[in-house]
């Protein structure tokens, strides 16, 4: 019973759900898939064990607009978590009891955890949170997630036997004669899901609740008479002058409601202080300021990254597996007496393939715990404003910026992010986009390039690359939207949170959630890939142990080299590399590293001098920026966009676009005078 | 038609408030009901007082304040909200 036991963590965005799931749980037990959809579902288990805490994904209302809302009204009526655990925003309380009031309709037994109630007294709003929870009939925790407070009173609650004790909760509002009629024969014509009270399905339906509705329609002989029932109590509304429509009586009679258990709990004092956020505001989204301050963040970032800290450690990391760690497992391989093979394989296969891509770990670490510190500061969000203008120029959104964004981190938590815009279109547009985000996996080739070519001018090289992806996306998202998004309406309303210090726990509880995924495919993926490649690159049509100018690898590559010859880089190196970078894109290096016999960057980069000029190693990151999306974001799309048609499109016209912007990069650069 | 006594507010439209003004919602009728679930969702409907913060560059988004909390909205929907200056 323990551990199936289950308690959904659910709550409007921006009040501190993560926080609260940070302080109640130690770690992510583990991050799965949702039934039927593709949002990540994290689960973590109780700091006491005594329970898994599910996190659902920041809601407004059980109505979903967009994907990532649908996730949470699936999740309520598909599984049946035991304890609902709601967070309320006690600076916005009137807003978030809407969502408390449709959770405690479902009937499950709830606690509210009342949260940011420092946000509130600085507005000099205090809350009676038993006065609430009487109101409310379920127990209030007053709680501050950032600080640990009132979380072991909550722990101690939320264990089965805490919650078996507590009486169910008997929540019920009066929608009116007209529609309490309505809803009682509702439920006696909808079908019966077992853990879910009839008068919240026949609620939610009355409510014009798109799942429910959708639920409904499956089932055929019922549809009709129920369609009819909410047409005949919509008219008695309007004939009665209640209300337009059902949804709009339904909201007024919460609002109603909520508004008196607000005057009853709340009391105000004085403000304390002007606030921060005001101050901040007034700079970073100045008219004028807004976009260079973004400019500059940016910058610094990269500066941060790839200059400062990042390539410092990284090159300790590179001295430490091409020395002292190849001599270790060099001696180590010859005391157990392996064989020549069994050498060949560890040290220029598996310790160049993966050490080469684990190298680029500190700077990977490093631009996640940035973008991390941008989403939780408050700053994202603000972005979103300062570049809709933008994006809006070129038919997106400014929301498509947050996936944009992220996408410089991994295109596939980037894709994923995709899913808070509400209109299908324009999400279709972002997901295909995204992936020309220059990745932090693209960032180790970029890396391995500049640091022979352009050691001077790193920073500036590298960010050029990204402005490359940025312009192409740019582009292409006015071609895009000018060619199949043009019937449609967009949305664009932000929350803008107040601005917050992020919490060092949570900043690298989200980093390391982001950033272990390159870690693991070092582990699988990039290991695996690296043996198959040294493979191909010992054998060859002669047998093994042959020249690597006469192995499979070669002849791979070879193929494939005279289509890169326009572009500069026709050898069958470049065109192996590319083909298995398919795999990841941090591939690519691990494939130069066993091709060109180099156990440490040092080595690989002197033979790389001599394979490439400035100007073709230029169009070769390009190239690496903008072709083919990896194995894993190719997934990810497929599994977003649910067609194979613009899953090969999003593969295909990339392609094209790489070759392409090689080509005008060299003959551009060549009309230039760079040799 | 007019029940309530002569009063001093003047309909405008949202969008054609300076930063610093502050006004009571009166229609959100000709929003698209997409915009007007996303406002409401954020507390924003008919009599919720909204304050101008700052206006964007070329016409982009304005940073709206409503019961405490601030909101983006493009200028294009602001202009569809009509509201009563006081």
């Amino acid at each position: 019973m323990l551990n199936s036991w289950s308690t959904a963590l659910v709550g409007n965005p921006n009040t501190g759900k993560t926080s609260l799931f940070n302080s109640l749980t130690r770690s992510y037990a583990y991050v799965g898939n949702w039934t039927g959809v593709t949002v990540e579902k994290k689960v973590g288990m109780l700091r006491n064990h005594a329970a898994q805490l599910i996190d659902l994904p920041g809601i407004y209302s059980l109505q979903p607009m967009s994907r990532d809302e649908g996730v949470a009204v699936h999740y309520l009526l598909h599984d049946q978590p035991n304890v609902i655990l709601n967070v309320v925003d006690a600076s916005q309380l009137e807003r978030n009891l809407f969502l408390t009031i449709q959770l405690l309709e479902y009937g499950a037994p709830t606690l509210i955890a009342l949260n940011m109630n420092d946000v509130a007294e600085g507005r000099g709003i205090y809350i009676k949170s038993e006065l609430l929870g009487s109101r409310l009939g379920v127990p209030v925790y007053k709680v501050n997630a950032r600080r640990d407070q009132g979380i072991p009173a909550l722990l101690d609650d939320l264990t089965p036997d805490g919650m078996l004790a507590k009486p169910p909760s008997t929540f019920r509002l009066d929608y009116g004669e007209c529609v309490e009629a309505a809803i009682q024969r509702l439920e006696a014509l909808l079908p019966a899901i077992a853990h879910i009270p009839s008068r919240w399905l026949a609620l939610q339906y009355l409510e014009n609740n798109n799942t429910i509705h959708e639920w409904v329609q499956q089932y055929a002989e019922i549809e009709p008479a129920v369609e009819r029932l909410y047409e005949e109590t919509e008219q008695h509304l309007q004939a009665a002058g209640t209300a337009l429509h059902l949804p709009q009586h339904i909201r007024t009679v919460r609002t109603a409601y909520i508004k008196q258990i607000v005057a009853e709990s709340l009391s105000h004092t004085a403000p304390a202080k002007p606030n921060l956020t005001d101050r901040i505001d007034n700079i970073v989204t100045n008219r004028w300021l807004g976009i260079p301050i973004f400019i500059a963040v940016m910058y610094f970032m990269f500066k941060v990254t790839f200059e400062w800290i990042g390539s410092p450690l990284s090159d300790l990391l590179d001295g430490f597996f091409g020395g002292a760690f190849t001599d270790w497992t060099s001696s180590l391989l010859d005391t157990v007496g392996a064989s020549a093979f069994t050498h060949a394989l560890i040290q220029e296969g598996i310790i160049a393939g993966v050490g080469g891509v684990l190298v680029f770990v500190p700077q990977i670490f490093i631009l996640f715990l940035f973008i991390s510190f941008v989403e939780d500061s408050g700053y994202m969000a603000r972005v979103t404003i300062v570049m809709d203008r933008l994006m809006e120029a070129v038919g997106l959104n400014g929301k498509a910026f947050i996936p944009f964004v992220i996408g410089f981190g991994c295109s596939v938590p980037g894709i994923m992010a995709a899913r808070t815009i509400e209109q299908p279109r324009e999400r279709l547009v972002t997901t295909l986009l995204v992936p020309f985000m220059s990745c932090s996996a693209r960032l180790s080739v970029y890396a391995l390039f500049a640091g022979v070519f352009f050691e001077q001018h790193q920073a500036f090289v590298v960010l050029s690359l990204y402005l490359l992806g940025i312009v192409l996306t740019l582009i292409l998202a006015k071609v895009f939207s000018l060619s199949f998004m043009k019937e449609e309406q967009t949305v664009f309303v932000v929350e803008l949170p107040p601005y917050r210090m992020p919490q060092w726990r949570t900043l690298f509880r989200s980093t390391w959630e982001k950033g272990k995924g390159f870690v693991r495919k070092a582990g699988t993926f990039i290991l695996g890939g690296s043996v198959l490649i040294w493979l191909l690159s010992y054998a060859g049509p002669d047998g093994f142990g042959v020249a690597m100018n006469e192995s499979y690898l070669a002849k791979l590559g070879g193929v494939l080299a005279p289509l890169f010859v326009p572009l500069g880089f026709g050898t069958w190196q470049a065109g192996a590399a590319l083909v298995t970078g398919f795999m990841a894109k941090e591939i690519v290096v691990s494939t130069m590293n066993i091709i060109y016999h180099a156990p440490d960057a040092a080595m690989l980069e002197a033979q790389i001098a001599h394979a490439f000029t400035p100007l073709t190693a230029y169009a070769f990151c390009a190239f690496v920026l903008l072709y083919v999306p990896c194995l894993a974001t190719v997934g990810i799309i497929r599994r977003e966009v649910a067609s194979w048609k613009w899953t090969l499109f999003s593969m295909s016209y990339a392609l094209v676009v790489a070759y392409l912007v090689a080509l005008l990069i060299r003959f551009g650069g060549m009309l230039l005078g760079f040799a | 038609m007019t029940s309530h006594i002569q009063s001093p507010c003047t309909c405008k439209s949202l969008g054609h408030l300076k930063p610093g003004e502050a006004a009571y919602i009166t229609s959100l009728a000709r929003l698209s009901s997409a915009v007007s679930h996303r406002l409401l969702d954020l507390g924003v409907t008919i009599g919720t007082l909204v304050k101008v913060k700052r206006c964007s560059l070329l016409g982009g988004p304005l940073m709206l304040e409503a019961n405490g909390q601030l909101f983006g909205l493009r200028k294009v929907e602001a202009t569809l909200i009509e509201v009563d200056v006081c």
